[in-house]
């Protein structure tokens, strides 16, 4: 072993680690705030992971999309929501999280016996190869994953219109008086249903 | 300079012109709108349906193309996708006709749902002919970003929120399971993307790969089984069809499933064509679990859209026998029952909006009597329930009996015979529906029907409603007496889709190589004796 694969195994360590204990923290700390910020660690960690990889490009838009937008948005949403509030305890809490942790333990070892199990066909070609991974992707994307691409702007136009509806202030419209047809204030015209279930439950109480 | 030119020559981009033609129109609505403002409400809807029926036409252009692959294989164009994008496209255009009146009614803007409609056509349009994972992945996104847009387009109804969310939540984690699984794929052939290439890199099946193959199916069967809204994946369904706007309900059941079907016999037969015996195997028990409890649970709804939501989960469950009998008849009993389905399943949805947009309701109890007021819509709502019941001289019957033909022919009896019970059951609740309607004396109207606006075909937007309310049900009561082009159009498109060929020759394949191999085995004890 030279050098060079030492340090790279040491390296993996460190950031698996990193790694797993901010996943484990983003699901089990009870500060939504915690998390969030744990969420950035486990987004740096696996950028690290694609540096290994000879991944730089991929590694440095992890980061910036990952950590720098979406982990940003969450920490925005976050905020705009500053509310604190005591959630009462669930009748059977306790039993609910051992069934989670058993059957994510089980797909855990389910998954883990698969990855052992497979013999993967690893990619022979060595990273010397590509010079410039970026013009690697490049041709990959205006080659055989075009169609991809281009499909990905209308799906982000259509994604930007959406949100800005979803997000724009509306006129609430008048009604108009006619008695032809239902109108509505951007709501459904279908009457919701009346919960007769529930009022008898309270009127027995 | 060379690479552009290299790449050029080979895109063979003309496979996805129908696809560019919608492209087209919803940009001329997106900058129609922004240009004409409010007013673009009289000629938006037009314009789309124009674009989508072009587009529909220039499938059948496209019918038997020679060199069906476009875009070095991304995208197929073989005449299987060609009816999956038909249908999808159609389903469309009769959806927005009957949305347009529904829309303006509740002060929302027109212009941004038909466009994001649009989408979700494209993203189903693209999805049926995608051959390659990453393809597969952005069109399937497509149309789920897109349909949860719209679920949640009554911004001021708590129904529409809740529905929005719930459909995201448990989409976004469907999603995310089914990519999981493609990965494995990409994975397991050594880093190819594109299915064939996937079928033909993946050797080792019955050996160390099974247990990662097996993992990866099941992952890719959760997120199909969702978009089908099959049973046990189905648990979204009547909550966001209660809450959504109903045209976008009747896009979901029609466009969004059929979208959902092209998927699974594309990625089942091609990708996973080692494992049909396991994929049989898992469709069955959804099969069995969505007719039994579709129906079952359909008995006891008062909401006509919930009611409408479970009788789609059955008849999802009879749509997947024609894909376990997975032959040719099996297959084009599904792409026949699927067009059907499509007019049937609008024309419901037709009356019902026309219903609550004139009452406000959509009770099952409140359209009790309705035959004194509105004999048209008593008329059309009668044929498409009857219809999707299996009432014998309209179009559902004979979807029905070519199914569970193609069921009977490929040896799936207990299936077939569970499907015909389960269809006995589903006549009862869509017959209770048109007694409610048709039987009751003048005397035990509802209070809704009582107050039954007069009828006046001249408002704005309510004419295309009746245009789309007549032309499906026309269609569905004389498609089942007529229905040769149909059934010859159906047979063709899976007769002549290379993949289904190849997979109805693997099927049979296995018989032969037990033969071989026992007379090698013996051909071995021969020798050692």
């Amino acid at each position: 072993m030279n050098l060079a694969e030492g340090v790279q195994i040491v390296s993996f360590g460190i950031l698996a680690v990193m790694m797993l204990a901010a996943a484990l923290g983003v699901v089990l700390l009870s500060n939504i705030v915690h998390s969030a910020f744990l969420l950035a660690g486990v987004f740096l960690s696996i950028s690290g992971l694609y540096i290994l990889l000879n991944g730089d490009f991929v590694a440095a838009a992890q980061i910036l999309i990952y950590v720098g937008a979406v982990n940003v948005l969450i920490l925005f949403a976050i905020m705009l929501v500053n509310k604190q509030e005591n959630f009462s305890e669930i009748p059977g809490s306790k039993f609910r999280k051992i069934a989670t942790a058993v059957v994510c333990i089980g797909l855990f070892v389910l998954l883990g016996t698969m990855i052992l199990v497979t013999p993967w066909a690893l990619d022979s070609t060595s990273p010397a190869v590509i010079e410039n991974t970026i013009i690697a992707l490049g041709e990959h994307f205006f080659s055989d994953y075009l169609l991809p691409f281009e499909l990905a702007s209308v799906l982000l136009l259509m994604a930007m219109v959406g949100a800005i509806i979803l997000a724009r202030r509306d006129l609430i419209p008048e009604i108009a008086d006619t008695t032809d047809t239902v109108s509505t204030r951007l709501t459904l015209p279908e009457r919701p249903r009346e919960l007769t279930s529930i009022g008898n439950v309270e009127e027995i109480n | 300079m060379d690479f552009s030119s290299n790449i050029a020559s080979q895109l063979n981009a003309g496979t996805i012109l129908p696809e560019g033609i919608v492209i087209i129109t919803l940009m001329v609505i997106l900058i129609g709108d922004l240009i004409t403002g409010r007013n673009s409400a009289r000629w938006l809807p037009y314009v789309a349906i124009a674009g989508l029926l072009i587009a529909v036409l220039d499938l059948c252009l496209l019918w038997d193309l020679p060199e069906p692959d476009g875009f070095l294989g991304s995208f197929s164009s073989d005449n299987l996708s060609i009816v999956f994008r038909g249908i999808i496209a159609l389903s469309t255009a009769v959806t927005i006709p009957m949305s347009i009146r529904y829309v303006q009614q509740s002060g929302t803007s027109l212009a941004e749902f038909i466009g994001i409609m649009l989408t979700a056509t494209l993203g189903g349009m693209f999805l049926s002919g995608a051959n390659e994972l990453v393809t597969i992945f952005i069109s399937l996104e497509m149309l789920s970003i897109s349909s949860y847009l719209m679920t949640g387009y009554m911004k001021r109804d708590p129904r529409s929120n809740e529905a929005a969310l719930k459909y995201l939540l448990i989409g976004a984690s469907s999603s995310a399971i089914f990519l999981y699984g493609i990965s494995l794929l990409y994975g397991l052939s050594g880093g190819k993307t594109n299915l064939m290439a996937i079928a033909a890199n993946i050797t080792d099946v019955s050996g160390t790969q099974s247990l990662g193959l097996a993992i990866s199916l099941v992952f890719v069967i959760a997120g199909i089984a969702f978009k089908i809204s099959a049973v046990p994946f189905h648990q979204w369904t009547p909550d966001v069809y209660e809450g959504s706007p109903t045209p976008v309900v009747a896009f979901l059941s029609v466009g969004s499933k059929a979208a959902g079907f092209a998927l699974a016999i594309r990625l089942l037969v091609t990708a996973f064509a080692p494992l049909t015996e396991q994929w049989h195997f898992i469709f069955t028990a959804l099969a069995i679990l969505s007719m039994v409890l579709g129906n079952v649970v359909a008995l006891a709804q008062t909401s006509m859209k919930r009611m409408l939501a479970y009788s789609s989960i059955a008849q999802a469950g009879f749509v997947i026998i024609g894909l376990i009998a997975g032959t040719d008849t099996g297959y084009s009993s599904m792409i026949f029952y699927l067009l059907v389905y499509l007019f049937m399943n609008l024309g419901a949805f037709t009356c019902v909006i026309l219903f609550s947009l004139r009452t406000g309701t959509d009770q099952i109890s409140e359209y009790a009597g309705l035959y004194h007021k509105d004999p048209l819509l008593t008329l059309g709502l009668s044929i498409c329930l009857l219809s999707l019941g299996g009432i014998p001289p309209l179009a559902g019957f004979f979807g029905k009996i070519y199914l569970f033909w193609a069921g009977w022919q490929a040896g799936i009896y207990g299936l077939v015979l569970l499907g015909l019970v389960t269809s006995v059951i589903s006549i009862y609740y869509y017959i209770r529906v048109v007694k409610m309607m048709v039987v009751k004396e003048p005397s035990e109207m509802s209070d809704a029907v009582e107050n039954y606006p007069e009828i006046r075909w001249n408002l704005p937007g309510m004419r295309p409603l009746q245009v789309g309310l007549v032309v499906s049900v026309v269609i569905t009561s004389l498609a089942g007496i007529l229905s040769n082009p149909l059934f010859t159009l159906a047979n063709d498109s899976v007769t002549t889709t290379p993949i289904l060929q190849s997979a109805v020759v693997t099927q049979q394949l296995p018989q032969e190589t037990i033969t071989v191999s026992t007379q090698s085995l013996e051909s071995d004890l021969d020798t050692s004796h």
